[in-house]
Parts: structure tokens; C-alpha cells; sequence
């Protein structure tokens, strides 16, 4: 009777093979895309691929350049997952990164050249996050106590953040700028105690902080009392508040946390490879990349750290392909038409396309049939 | 009342017709004939069928297989609006109203013969005639958000005898009504039916469906159990039909030896949503051992009433004591912690996280505690053994591990959100409508939870629509009007005429 072809139902519960499948079928799909178009400008897709998977992995130097540019990519993926699990729109961890460089390169400077490592690492780090959390929380709290949509007030805050940092370094005599470079301002080194020990090329252990810090994420949000109570937050507020829960509260830490995380990439980043507040080497929409990176994880954020090295060597891969004549921003380009097939996809994690004629096949029982 | 043998005096006939959703069949080679000029009742327990079996003959599904035939003729509906062309309307559980508009726009909405511009006296004098012509008065002025249910529902049906509908749907249409409304529906219906009008009438309610039908339909587990004519049926056998086996309710039994007083509520006034006062300083004790049935029809206060005494809504005025303890403006965890239970209407919704397990649910007010936490840890495994035991015990299926608990069917979902609540071992419980839209079965599961806490020694405080229900499970009855008991009686003086009286607003001479 029905001339459909296709029937879309709900499925009951994806299998964790299925999870998986999806966000892998979508890096295909982008990258199949993006074949399409280099196909148009005229160039090889397979060879261009082939070019960027060498870039990323092909050399000892390659595979620590990946590392060093998922190293920050981990952090502002739980930053995004911890929050888009709560429901929590926070896209300002541009903004928290940039303001946890600033805060951590400023104490860095601060302790000057005496602090020993073991002293100066930990709290520069820890600056980072709180620069990060201070900068959330001012989009947190007039979301809590006011009610204003945190999306808008998060992402114009990335704005006054990235500005903010140019006039530290390009409009003012600041205590973060070099005083020994006249010609073109740069920001001033951290001391070498500030610096994070390198260990294999250039890169840092800030890649083992960084993977210590998401676990420690999954830990909270799985495993302790206040994670679960975030959850059933993020799943229902109403439910949350019927159940005792303090609602407001647990979205203000949520928030402030997921703001910590993006703060900690920032003070990783210049304790480790730029080893400055240096506005050139920052703003990379590190914290943009970020979003797609818990997108693509299912904001699961043990997943964030391999999606984190897959763009972290994307992000290494862009300018080997300006020495074939390729622009980098082919890069951007791949990395935006994975954000949009990982969120088409999670519609197939949740439903099926069944032919209506074929017997599906059986739903949990007790399953609501109208 | 029309041959129902004969085709030609046929107004729609299904054949064989089959409905699946996720592989379950809703309808399962149902055949239904409805005649011209006849009330049509569709009796079955929730998930029967009715509702699919209605959407299909209003247009809103196509149905898998199976025939369709429309005076005779085949026919296909690819939408509502195809039905309604053709003559065939239905008025939902859940009204397809729009609120800010006035009931003479309503009336206009869709209406094929009026396009841009809208005749608005026009408008108001049909929908005046309408109404009187039909016993059903109602403003064309008025905005829908300005009505009751009750009124709202009017305005659904003028709607559809507007578009001169010559088959009426009508989904539970006095589940909202106060049974002296009801009446005046039943009126109506046979007014309809008179013209030569059909109307269907889907109902779980015998007494109802023996008064105002001609023709019966009896729908179980998707399938059709039989047809017979309403005035050769006893409502026994109806309900066997029905069912599947002899049916008999859990009713409280006697007793009057009641324990301390648990609850004290005096002169409680707490704020509805747009600030005004919803209840508006109701008092009652509520000992050990009682049930104290709330009735009132929905939107007078029961919900405010419910929130202000479990702390999600903070009381204006007055005081809610808990075993000589002032709890009137304690935090909802607090509530939670002093022995509060409460079940609220709004099953998924409120009261219970729909994206998460059932276990994670059934500890959604224990985890903070032994033993589903250790300090600040969760302890796995108890979230497993307890959610296991509870879920056997209180015979919750469908669960799966991994499972989000919005795909338990309804039953199931009220089973583990009550037993949630009486794992706690509360003082004090407080379920609003605890087996609205249940099955037979989990009614009868869920009305012994609540007697067993009556047992046990816990007040019960039931807030509800049925009085049905309010009858059986009650020892005493308050009515809710406009935020005030109008009315208050022991279970035993209580008829549902007395008790629809007082919640339509009259006051009871009765009371001292």
C-alpha cells in the first residue's frame, strides 16, 4: 500500500560496533569529499593523501609534530565534551585557551628565571586552567543566575580574549611582551623553568598531562557521585531537580571545568612548543578545532584523544601541501566536512532505514508500539 | 440505530489491516465496520490498538497492508487533510489547538474554503450557532489558552462539525472531563449520531461505553476480539474481552485504625506558573496507615499542591509540618532525605532521566549513598545487584544493559519509577496520577505498591483524575477547586455525582 522505499525507525540501542563504524565512516565521507574537490582544482586526491598521511606519520619528526599538535587538541576536545554532555554550549574554549596562555605566561614571567621546574611547571599549568575557568565563568554565571544563552556570550568572549592578547603583545608595553625585540613586538619567553622537558624531538611531556587530564575527566563525569549527578543534569534538569540536585550548581562547575580544560591546552602550549605568549603561534582556532574533535568522539573523553591525533595530523599535514602547490586551507576544508558527516551521522546511531516490506528486526521488549 | 450488516449503510469499513512501529505490530488484521448514525465504541486496555486504528482512519497513518473502504468505495488517506475532505475528523488526547489564537481563528485554521482573508463575524455566528445548536457553548472570542480542557475539547469538536464532518474520532474524550461533563458530551454524541452522523468513541471506561453506544469493538494485543451491539453486552464480559481473563482491581480494605499524624498542612498557598496563587490555603492532616485521596479536575491546583508539599515549589503562605518538624520551605534534598516521596505525573519528564539505564535510574535519588557510593566514588557494582533485585522484584521488563529507559513502555516505566520511590521507605507519599494511560496490569502493580505502603504505615496522598481509582484506594476524599477543598468525605459517603458536583465548582451543603 505504502509507496516509500525507505522506512526510518528509532533503533532501541546502537552496538558499540555500530559507534564506532560511524564517526570512522564519516572521516571517509569528508575525505571523499574532499577528493571531489581537489579532483575539480585539478590535482590527485590519492596522491594528495598520500602526501599528508607522509607529512603526519612518514617521519620520526613527523609523528612528533602530529603529537605536539594534538597535545592541545585533547585538552579542547574534553573541554567541548565535558560541556555538550550538560548541554552546556560552551564554544568559547578559543577564548579560555587564549586567556589560560595569557595567565600562565604571566606567572611564568612572573617567577622569573629563579623558580626551579618542579615549581614553576605545576603552577603554570594550573594558571592556565584557572585563566581558562576565570573566562568561562563569564559566561557561566549569566547563564546560571540570568539566563542569557551561553553560546553567544561564549563566542563573543573568544573576540575580546584574542584581542586582548594582541594588545598584551602588539599595543602595549606589557610585562608579557619582549622588551628585547624592537623591530616586530613578540611575546617574551618564559623562563627556561617554565619550559617543558622535550623527549622525543620536540615534543614535550605535555602530551602525557594532557592524556592524564582526560582520563581524569572521564573519571569525574563516570565514576564519582558529582559525575553522575552532571549526567542526570545533562540529561534532564527537570529530572535533576525533582531528584535533589542542585541544578544551577552543577552547571556552573560543568562550565567553569570544561572552561579549566581549554585554559590547561593554553598553559601546556606555552610552557611547551611556542614557550611565549606569542600571538601568532595561538591563534590557530585550536579551540574551534576542538568542537569538532568531541564531536566526532561522541563527547566521550577517553575517544577525544585518539580524534585528537587523527586532527592533529591533519593540522601538521596542511602546509607540506603548499610544497605540491595545494593550499592548506584544503585542511580546514577536510576538517569542516567531518564535523558536519560526524553530526549527520549520530542520526544513524539513533535510527535505522529499514525497507518496509523486509521484517525488521526485533525491538526490545516491551517496547512502546504507538 | 443503522443494520450494521448492510454495506450500503456503511459509513467506513477496514479489512485485515495491519500497522507496525519498530517491528511491533500495533494493529494486527483489525477489521472494523462502522455504520452510518451509529456511536461506535472502541474498547481497549492502553496499546491495544485504538489509537492507531484511529490515526489510520484519520489520515495521520497509512496503514501496511490491508483495505480501506469509504462508503463502500476504496480509499486511501495520505493525510489528515485528505480525511477531513473527505468527511472523516478527529479530536486528539492532546488537542491540535493554538493556543494564542481566538476560537473563531482555530475554526479557520485549514479550512479549505477560506484563504487570506478571514470573514470574522462570519466566523463567530457559525460558531455560535454551532454551539448552541449542540449543547456545546463556548465564546468564538475567546483565546484558546483562556479555556478548560473541557471547553477546549468543545471547541475541537465544533471544529469539526464546522468542516460538516461525517465520521467523528473521539480519543478518551472524558478522561478530561468531570463526569456531569461527560454527561453533557454523552448528549451531544447522541445528538450526532441522530443527524446520521458515526461517531467513534474510544473509551477503557465500561460504564461509559454501555451508556452511550450502539456497537462495541473490543481491541486486545492489536488484534480485534469481537463486535457485538452495546445492549447485548454486560460489562463483565466487555471487560473479559478486554483483558483476556476476569479482572479484579486491588481495592483497599477497611480499617480505621490509623497511626499518628505524619503530614499536617495548614493554610498552604503556593504560586501557579504566571504568579498568581494556584493553591490558595489548603489544609489537611494525613495520618500513618491512611490514603487520603485528592480529587479535582486537572489544572486546579493538584500540581502546585504536589510541588509545594515535596519542596520543588516554595509555599507563600502557611505550613507543612512532617512528623511536628517545620518542613515548609526545606530544599527539595532535604524533603527527599526527612522520608518524601513522590511520584509525579509527568513520568518522563520529571521523574525519571530518560536517556539514562534503568539501574542509574532506580538510584537517581539513593546514589548519594551506601550503597551506591562510597565517599565521593559511585560503587558499580552496586548500581547492578540493587538495580537487578528491584528489577526483578518489581517485575520491570524490557530492561536491557545499556539501555536507555525511555524505551520501557509506559507500564514498565511507572513500575520502576514507584518502586524508586518506595525503595526509600518514605513517610510520607505523594503519587499524582500514578496509573493514568497504564495498562491493566501495571495498573493493578502499581495500585499495590500503593496500598503496601499504606500497610506499611506510610500517609498516602493520592492526587487524581480517576475517581475510579480515588474511590477504590481512598479512606478519605478532598476536592480541589480553583486551589481551595470545597469538599472533604470519608470514601464511604463518597459518589462520583457528589464528587463531580464539588469539582465543578459547588460548593458541598454537606460540609460542616
Amino acid at each position: 500500500m505504502t509507496t516509500r522505499r525507505f522506512i526510518v525507525e528509532p533503533r532501541g540501542l546502537a552496538s558499540p560496533q555500530l559507534t564506532l563504524l560511524v564517526p570512522v565512516a564519516s572521516v571517509i565521507a569528508a575525505l571523499v569529499v574532499g577528493g571531489v574537490f581537489l579532483l575539480l582544482t585539478g590535482e590527485n586526491p590519492l596522491s594528495v593523501y598520500a602526501k599528508m598521511v607522509d607529512a603526519a606519520f612518514g617521519s620520526s619528526r613527523g609523528v612528533s609534530e602530529t603529537l605536539i599538535s594534538a597535545t592541545p587538541l585533547i585538552l579542547t576536545g574534553v573541554a567541548a565534551a565535558v560541556a555538550f554532555k550538560m548541554l552546556v554550549w560552551n564554544i568559547g574554549a578559543e577564548g579560555q585557551f587564549l586567556m589560560g596562555a595569557v595567565f600562565a605566561a604571566g606567572v611564568a614571567i612572573w617567577l622569573g628565571d629563579g623558580a626551579p621546574p618542579a615549581v614553576a611547571l605545576p603552577i603554570m599549568i594550573i594558571a592556565g586552567g584557572l585563566g581558562g575557568a576565570v573566562w568561562a565563568a563569564g559566561s557561566a554565571i549569566p547563564r546560571v543566575y540570568m539566563g542569557t544563552n551561553e553560546i553567544i556570550t561564549t563566542l563573543m568572549l573568544n573576540f575580546i580574549a584574542l584581542n586582548f592578547m594582541n594588545y598584551l603583545i602588539f599595543g602595549s608595553g606589557s610585562p608579557w611582551r619582549d622588551p628585547a625585540v624592537s623591530t616586530f613586538p613578540q611575546g617574551r619567553p618564559v623562563p627556561e623553568g617554565a619550559r617543558l622537558p622535550e623527549f622525543f624531538n620536540r615534543l614535550d611531556i605535555g602530551i602525557f598531562v594532557a592524556i592524564a587530564l582526560a582520563a581524569v575527566a572521564w573519571y569525574l563525569i563516570g565514576k564519582t557521585r558529582w559525575g553522575f549527578a552532571v549526567r542526570i543534569v545533562g540529561d534532564s534538569a527537570e529530572t535533576a531537580h525533582y531528584s535533589g540536585i542542585g541544578v544551577n550548581q552543577k552547571i556552573l562547575s560543568v562550565f567553569l571545568l570544561s572552561g579549566a580544560f581549554a585554559g590547561f591546552a593554553g598553559g601546556l602550549f606555552v610552557s611547551g612548543p611556542v614557550g611565549a605568549l606569542d600571538p601568532r603561534s595561538l591563534d590557530l582556532g585550536l579551540g574551534f578545532t576542538g568542537i569538532i574533535v568531541a564531536a566526532l568522539a561522541r563527547l566521550n573523553p577517553l575517544a577525544v584523544i585518539p580524534v585528537a591525533v587523527l586532527m592533529g595530523a591533519l593540522n601538521n599535514a596542511g602546509p607540506s601541501l603548499q610544497s605540491i602547490g595545494v593550499p592548506t586551507a584544503t585542511v580546514t576544508m577536510l576538517q569542516g566536512a567531518i564535523l558536519i558527516f560526524a553530526v549527520a551521522g549520530e542520526f544513524f546511531i539513533g535510527n535505522r532505514l529499514r525497507r518496509p516490506d523486509r521484517a525488521s528486526s526485533p525491538v526490545p521488549e516491551g517496547a512502546e508500539a504507538a | 440505530m443503522a443494520d450494521p450488516a448492510s454495506s450500503d449503510t456503511l459509513a467506513v469499513e477496514l479489512r485485515n489491516v495491519d500497522k507496525a512501529f519498530y517491528g511491533v505490530k500495533a494493529n494486527d488484521h483489525v477489521s472494523f465496520r462502522l455504520a452510518r448514525g451509529e456511536v461506535h465504541a472502541l474498547l481497549g486496555e492502553n496499546g491495544a490498538g485504538k489509537s492507531t486504528l484511529c490515526s489510520i482512519l484519520a489520515g495521520l497513518y497509512r496503514p501496511d497492508a490491508g483495505e480501506m473502504l469509504f462508503e463502500g468505495e476504496p480509499a486511501t488517506f495520505k493525510s489528515p487533510k485528505d480525511a477531513l475532505a473527505a468527511g472523516v475528523g478527529m479530536v486528539y488526547q492532546h488537542f491540535r489547538l493554538v493556543p494564542n489564537l481566538t476560537v473563531a481563528e482555530n475554526f479557520a485554521l485549514g479550512h479549505p474554503d477560506i484563504g487570506l482573508r478571514i470573514d470574522q463575524k462570519e466566523l463567530h455566528r457559525s460558531a455560535e450557532e454551532l454551539g448552541e445548536k449542540y449543547g456545546l457553548p463556548v465564546d468564538p472570542a475567546a483565546r484558546i489558552w483562556q479555556l478548560s480542557v473541557g471547553e477546549q475539547q468543545r471547541v475541537e469538536i465544533l471544529k469539526l462539525l464546522y468542516r460538516n464532518a461525517k465520521i467523528l474520532i473521539l480519543d478518551e474524550p472524558t478522561a478530561v472531563l468531570t463526569p456531569q461533563e461527560s454527561q453533557a458530551l454523552f448528549k451531544t454524541m447522541r445528538q450526532m449520531a441522530q443527524e446520521g452522523r458515526s461517531v467513534i468513541f474510544v473509551s477503557h471506561k465500561l460504564h461509559e461505553v454501555k451508556q452511550v453506544s450502539d456497537q462495541v469493538t473490543v481491541l486486545r494485543g492489536g488484534k480485534t476480539v469481537g463486535g457485538v451491539a452495546t445492549a447485548d453486552a454486560e460489562p463483565k464480559d466487555l471487560a473479559r474481552m478486554m483483558v483476556g481473563r476476569d479482572l479484579e482491581l486491588p481495592v483497599r480494605d477497611a480499617q480505621t485504625d490509623y497511626g499518628p499524624v505524619v503530614l499536617s498542612v495548614d493554610g498552604i498557598r503556593v504560586p501557579g506558573d504566571r504568579g498568581l496563587e494556584a493553591v490558595r490555603g489548603v489544609t489537611f492532616e494525613l495520618r500513618a496507615g491512611e490514603v487520603i485521596g485528592i480529587a479535582g479536575v486537572s489544572g486546579n491546583g493538584q500540581r502546585e499542591l504536589a510541588y509545594g508539599l515535596v519542596g520543588l515549589r516554595t509555599p507563600t503562605g502557611g505550613t507543612v509540618t512532617l512528623e511536628g518538624v517545620d518542613v515548609t520551605t526545606s530544599s527539595v534534598l532535604d524533603h527527599i532525605h526527612k522520608g518524601f516521596s513522590y511520584v509525579p505525573q509527568n513520568r518522563l519528564g520529571m521523574g525519571l532521566a530518560p536517556g539514562l539505564t534503568t539501574e542509574e535510574n532506580l538510584a537517581l535519588k539513593a546514589f548519594r549513598r551506601h550503597p551506591f557510593s562510597k565517599g565521593r566514588r559511585l560503587v558499580a557494582s552496586a548500581f547492578r545487584d540493587e538495580g537487578a533485585r528491584q528489577i526483578e522484584q518489581y517485575d520491570i521488563r524490557g530492561v536491557r544493559p545499556g539501555l536507555p529507559i525511555r524505551l520501557l513502555s509506559g507500564g514498565n516505566l511507572q513500575k520502576a519509577l514507584v518502586a524508586r520511590e518506595v525503595e526509600l521507605e518514605p513517610k510520607v507519599l505523594i503519587a499524582r496520577s500514578p496509573t493514568r494511560g497504564l495498562d491493566v496490569g501495571a495498573t493493578e502493580a502499581v495500585r499495590n505498591q500503593v496500598l503496601a505502603q499504606r500497610s506499611r504505615g506510610a500517609g498516602v496522598l493520592l492526587i487524581s483524575e480517576d475517581l475510579d481509582e480515588l474511590l477504590a484506594l481512598a479512606d478519605r476524599i478532598l476536592v480541589l477547586y480553583e486551589g481551595e477543598v470545597v469538599g472533604e468525605m470519608p470514601t464511604e459517603e463518597a459518589t462520583a455525582e457528589r464528587l463531580g458536583l464539588l469539582m465543578a465548582g459547588q460548593r458541598d451543603e454537606a460540609r460542616s
